[in-house]
């Protein structure tokens, strides 16, 4: 029964022997009396005992089965349609940005009668949903998918990596990506090494804050990305996120040195080890950093990327066995996130050198996000450089993982692949670590 | 022609529960705040794609919101940087026996919603709040009343005011528990209403579940005149104002069906309003207040509102005009006020003025002129409210959202939400309520609150009028602990904890001076001997003045604290030292007299009893010198 999601056991035989649907007005009698209300949707891990109506002073109540004597459908529910005035006519002047979304919806509008959210991506309901953007750019957007970005895969990336290709062959002069925040910065780095060289800035963008709420983040990220991406004088990929608390500023962080630090915080996200690319006020850009590229040159994308990387996080007694399963599961590059200078067990390291031996490829990070490795102030670091471990120097492990796939996409493996993982591409490693 | 009142409570009541409804922060009030942040709230859209009014007008103003933050008092969540946590087991056990209370029948699975407010109350944009309980009754003033329904939910933000162009809040009051119970509308006659009110809050004490002190009960009042349009009084804090402002909305609002009928009575059907910017014309006005304002580079604005002349001042009801709302609405716009046709003369416009604008116009004398001047910005935002104002003026009265002031008036705030919009919050699953949980409710149902009054009646000898006083004042526990405490007759102890400190804030003393801790420490001390009974009132007079405590106060000045006798005595002797002033001057030699007296007894006898004393031993004195004289 498609018409009644969410019900299941009691409830749906009770609500199917009245005849209901979701949205209809039903009067339910209960022991005490009669409750008016509409039929609104069940959660999926509500119980099978309960019948939930939303009253008319906009509240749901949920019933209990065992004393509900029966309901009546008062009047078939109507779909409200939905019809937001049409967005002003844009300037021709305005620059072109191309707005891609997977997921993770940064506009949203809610159905008050039932309560669901739906994504709202087109034209008209961007603009009513946040109006500055028509004054930011003309966007151009599209629903590429919309999936949780903890199911975002390396093929994923490899679509986005395209799908921006061709939006620079069609003279766009930026590139907003819409993002679930959780996987953002893997994301992030997997397109700077994909889109290395872009000749337009390439802005990933997400919420903390569902937007179904009047204090989501999302319009303003959205609004800050929209205006950079069309106007900033420099190119590449960034995550563009709250600076802090407050709805005034945007930071904007490398692709490749970017974190989530927090699992809820609107300024989750923070640049390791570098400064801020830029930070966007409600003026524009108030801060840009030295050094990022300018717009525009030559561009020769390697959009593809090839799942067999794993990451292993080494703990205090992790078996050996680890680095064979990811072997068997096929990895062929594994990045170690070690602890401290970037360290494992002996019998850990024994394992890696018999990876290495295998035809593998094994980096080292730090657990420690900030810093360096260095395998050369003790003796189990100069143990794994016997073995062939590669450190990565200040890489952050996420970022190395996202790397490796975009290295094995390229069909590199052996030492061609050690090399590739070592030199600097889009920025992932910096020369100088500063105080403060 | 009297036209039926009818008034509906939703009295919001603070939970007496250790921490908040989603945190597990304690509900306390911060003093200072060391952390800070500022948000833009945007207007959630309706399905059909379009903004609620209310939303809008805020949204409109242009405003941010600065939240300013102490961890003492709030954490992450309410800076909504943090999902909810699970919803306080004990605020929802406190809100379901309120409801069995009420014979209200309890919902089975809970589902918290989100409220859309967005006047940047709470940072969310949204209100969490639950439906406990549907109807009930109790019974007041001779009538049994009905409850709608019962609401746990969760405070807003403390409203600190505006500062420049954002608004003000501190976090410590968002995510305070309160239950909200919404009663059937009643008959509007003030005492009626005030009666229910109290007799609610009665019912609720009695549970041990509402959370006592000044801003713990707020009521919402939703007002309407013989069928016609609600309106929304928010957050009255003072029972006694309720009565007041009953009677307020039914002067205002009889006042703008008046006004609506007087336009039919014309014919005008419509106000057609026009406005236009007058600030060339009013360039060299008389009126001071305008001249101001344009020299501070204010704009003028003109309204017309057809029909209006004479409408606009008239006051058919004491204190209640249509100029007088207008000025309302512009005040919630951040503007000083309006100046109408009707009060030209008052305000300093002069009669060729009035041509002067009438012509520009294009309008007649039948026609009301409406002045708006102020910052351009807040002159343009103001000016489709006022409009939309003047032109409902045909339909009596306007749905709108208004807050009590002081004196138990209203004034205008934004205009009355659409339908309320909620939405699930679906961070919070629903919560069932078990049967053990109902069983466990329904036993810790109270007996009736007036058993409660009768026991301390009989238990404390004390009058049914006091024993009620002790129950109403909500310190009925303190004052059986002082009892058990103390060997003071009981009435003493009562009429110390209840009339005391309402007699002396009557008298001009503050309030705070005549807190809890401080009675209770006069009471002790009048029981250790340290202090007479008819000291008390000096003791916590002379404690504020000197801005200590009552056991400082006794401690430090060393001073034994005088019975009757004593004083009298020290009266005697200043009467008889004076005996020739008051020869000369009679019952007027008293002030002087006062003065003397009070300099050897301050801190040690209350002034009252010092007065009546002298005053008696003066004029007898004066009566015996002018016979002998
Ligand atoms: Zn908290």
């Amino acid at each position: 029964m498609g018409d009644l999601p969410g019900y299941k056991g009691r409830a749906l035989r009770f609500l199917q022997a009245a005849k209901a649907s979701i949205g209809d007005m039903l009067e339910v009698r209960t022991k005490w009396g009669v409750v008016t209300g509409t039929l609104v949707p069940r959660y999926l891990y509500g119980d099978g005992d309960h019948v939930v109506l939303k009253l008319k002073s906009g509240y749901n109540v949920g019933l209990g089965l065992d004393g509900l004597d029966g309901a009546a459908v008062k009047a078939k529910g109507e779909k409200p349609s939905f019809s937001p005035p049409p967005p002003p006519k844009s300037p021709e002047r305005l620059p072109r940005v191309a707005l891609l979304g997977t997921g993770g919806t940064i506009a949203s509008r809610i159905d008050y009668r039932t309560g669901a959210v739906k994504p709202a991506m087109s034209e008209s309901e961007l603009h009513s949903l946040v109006p500055e953007l028509s004054g930011a750019a003309k966007v151009e957007a599209e629903v590429m998918f919309d999936i949780l970005s903890e199911n975002v895969a390396p093929r994923h990336w490899g679509k986005m990596a395209k799908r921006v290709v061709r939006a620079v062959d069609e003279g766009v002069d930026g590139v907003v990506i819409t993002h679930g925040t959780d996987t953002l910065g893997y994301t992030a780095a997997a397109l700077s090494f994909a889109l290395a060289g872009v000749p337009v800035p390439v802005v990933l963008v997400g919420a903390q804050r569902s937007p179904d709420r009047p204090s989501s983040d999302a319009p303003l990220n959205l609004v800050a990305a929209v205006s950079v991406a069309g106007t900033a004088k420099f190119s590449g990929v960034y995550v563009a996120m709250h600076l802090g608390e407050s709805d005034d500023k945007i930071a904007f962080h490398r692709g490749t040195r970017v974190r989530k630090n927090h699992t809820s915080r609107r300024d989750a996200f923070v640049s390791v080890g570098v400064p801020l690319a830029a930070v966007w006020g409600r003026g524009g850009l108030e801060y840009v950093s030295e050094g990022l590229p300018p717009r525009g040159g030559s561009f020769s994308p390697r959009p593809a990327f090839a799942p067999g990387a794993a990451l292993l996080k080494f703990y205090p007694s992790m078996p050996p066995g680890a680095v064979r399963s990811a072997r068997r599961l096929g990895a062929r590059i594994i990045v170690v996130e070690g602890t401290g200078l970037g360290h494992v067990s002996g019998d850990v390291a024994k394992e890696l050198g018999l990876f290495v031996k295998s035809g593998g490829v094994a980096c080292m990070t730090s657990q420690c996000i900030g810093g360096r490795v260095d395998l050369n102030v003790y003796e189990t670091g100069r143990d794994l450089l016997q073995a062939g471990v590669v450190p990565l120097d200040d890489m952050l492990a996420e970022t190395a993982l996202a790397k490796a796939m975009w290295v094995l996409g390229t069909g590199a493996k052996g030492d061609r692949a050690r090399e590739m993982m070592v030199h600097d591409v889009a920025g992932e490693t910096t020369a100088r670590t500063f105080p403060g | 022609m009297a036209e039926e009142l009818l008034v509906g409570l939703e009295i919001h009541q603070q939970l007496a529960i250790p921490t908040k409804l989603f945190c597990a922060c304690p509900p306390v009030k911060s003093e200072e705040f060391p952390g800070k942040f500022e948000r833009r709230l945007r207007p959630a859209q309706s399905e059909t794609g379009h903004l609620d009014p209310a939303a809008l007008f805020e949204y409109s103003k242009g405003k941010s919101d600065l939240y300013l933050w102490n961890p003492e008092s709030s954490c992450l969540v309410e800076a909504d940087e943090e999902p909810p946590h699970p919803l306080s087991a004990e605020g929802l056990e406190a809100a379901l026996l309120v409801a069995a209370t009420l014979k209200s029948n309890c919902i089975d699975e809970v589902h918290v919603m989100r409220k859309i407010v967005i006047d940047g109350s709470n940072t969310g944009g949204f209100q969490r709040t639950a439906v406990v309980g549907l109807g009930g009754s109790f019974d007041a003033d001779g009538e049994r009343v009905g409850v709608q329904s019962i609401t746990l939910e969760e405070d807003a933000a403390r409203n600190l005011g505006e500062d420049g162009g954002s608004r003000r809040f501190a976090l410590d009051r968002l995510g305070v528990a309160l239950v909200e119970i919404a009663l059937e509308p009643v008959r509007g006659d003030s005492a009626h209403v005030g009666a229910v009110a109290l007799q609610l809050g009665r019912v609720l004490r009695s549970t041990g579940k509402a959370a006592r002190g000044l801003g713990t009960i707020r009521q919402d009042m939703n007002v309407s005149l013989g069928g016609g349009r609600v309106v929304e009084v928010k957050g009255v804090q003072k029972l006694n104002l309720i009565p007041k402002v009953v009677e307020y909305e039914r002067r205002r609002q009889s006042m703008l069906r008046a006004v609506a009928a007087k336009l039919r009575a014309k014919g005008v059907r419509k106000v057609a309003c026009r406005s236009m910017d007058v600030t060339a014309t009013m360039a060299r006005t008389a009126s001071p207040v305008i001249k101001g304002l344009v020299a501070q580079g204010g704009a003028v604005r003109c309204i017309s509102a057809r029909g209006l002349a004479g409408l606009l001042g008239w006051e058919p009801e004491p204190g209640v005009r249509l100029g007088k709302e207008l000025a309302e609405v512009a005040r919630a716009g951040s503007l000083g006020g309006v100046i109408h046709s009707d009060e030209f003369e008052k305000q300093g416009v002069t009669g060729p003025e009035a041509d002067a604008l009438r012509n520009a116009m294009g309008c007649s004398v039948e026609d009301g002129l409406v002045l708006v001047a102020g910052r351009p910005d807040s002159v343009e935002r103001v000016i489709p409210v006022l409009v939309s104002r003047l032109e409902a003026a045909t339909e009596g009265v306007p749905e709108e959202t208004r807050a009590p002031t002081d004196a138990g008036e209203t004034r205008y705030m934004r205009p009355r939400p659409g339908s309320q919009r909620m939405y699930p919050e679906t961070d919070i699953p629903d919560i069932p309520v078990p049967g053990p949980l109902r069983a466990r409710v329904a036993k810790a149902v109270p007996e009736d609150w007036e058993s409660t009054v009768r026991t301390l009646e009989s238990r404390y000898s004390l009058s049914s009028d006091m024993a009620l006083k002790v129950y109403d004042s909500d310190l009925a526990a303190e004052f059986v602990r002082a009892c058990g405490k103390l060997r003071l007759e009981p009435s003493f102890v009562a009429s110390t904890l209840v009339d005391l400190p309402a007699r002396l804030t009557r008298e001009g003393v503050p309030e705070a001076w005549c807190s809890l801790p401080a009675l209770m420490a006069a009471l002790e001390a009048v029981d250790g001997g340290k202090a007479a009974k008819e000291a008390v009132p000096e003791i916590l007079r002379s404690a504020g003045e000197m801005g200590v405590s009552v056991g400082e106060l006794l401690a430090s000045t060393g001073r034994e604290v005088l019975d009757e006798a004593h004083v009298a005595a020290v009266v005697e002797a200043v009467v008889s030292r004076e005996s020739a002033l008051i020869a000369e001057r009679g019952d007027a030699a008293f002030s002087p007299l006062m003065g003397e007296v009070m300099k050897e007894l301050r801190g040690k006898a209350d002034g009252s009893l010092v007065a009546r004393m002298l005053h008696q031993k003066v004029s007898e004195a004066a009566k015996n010198a002018g016979r002998s004289g």
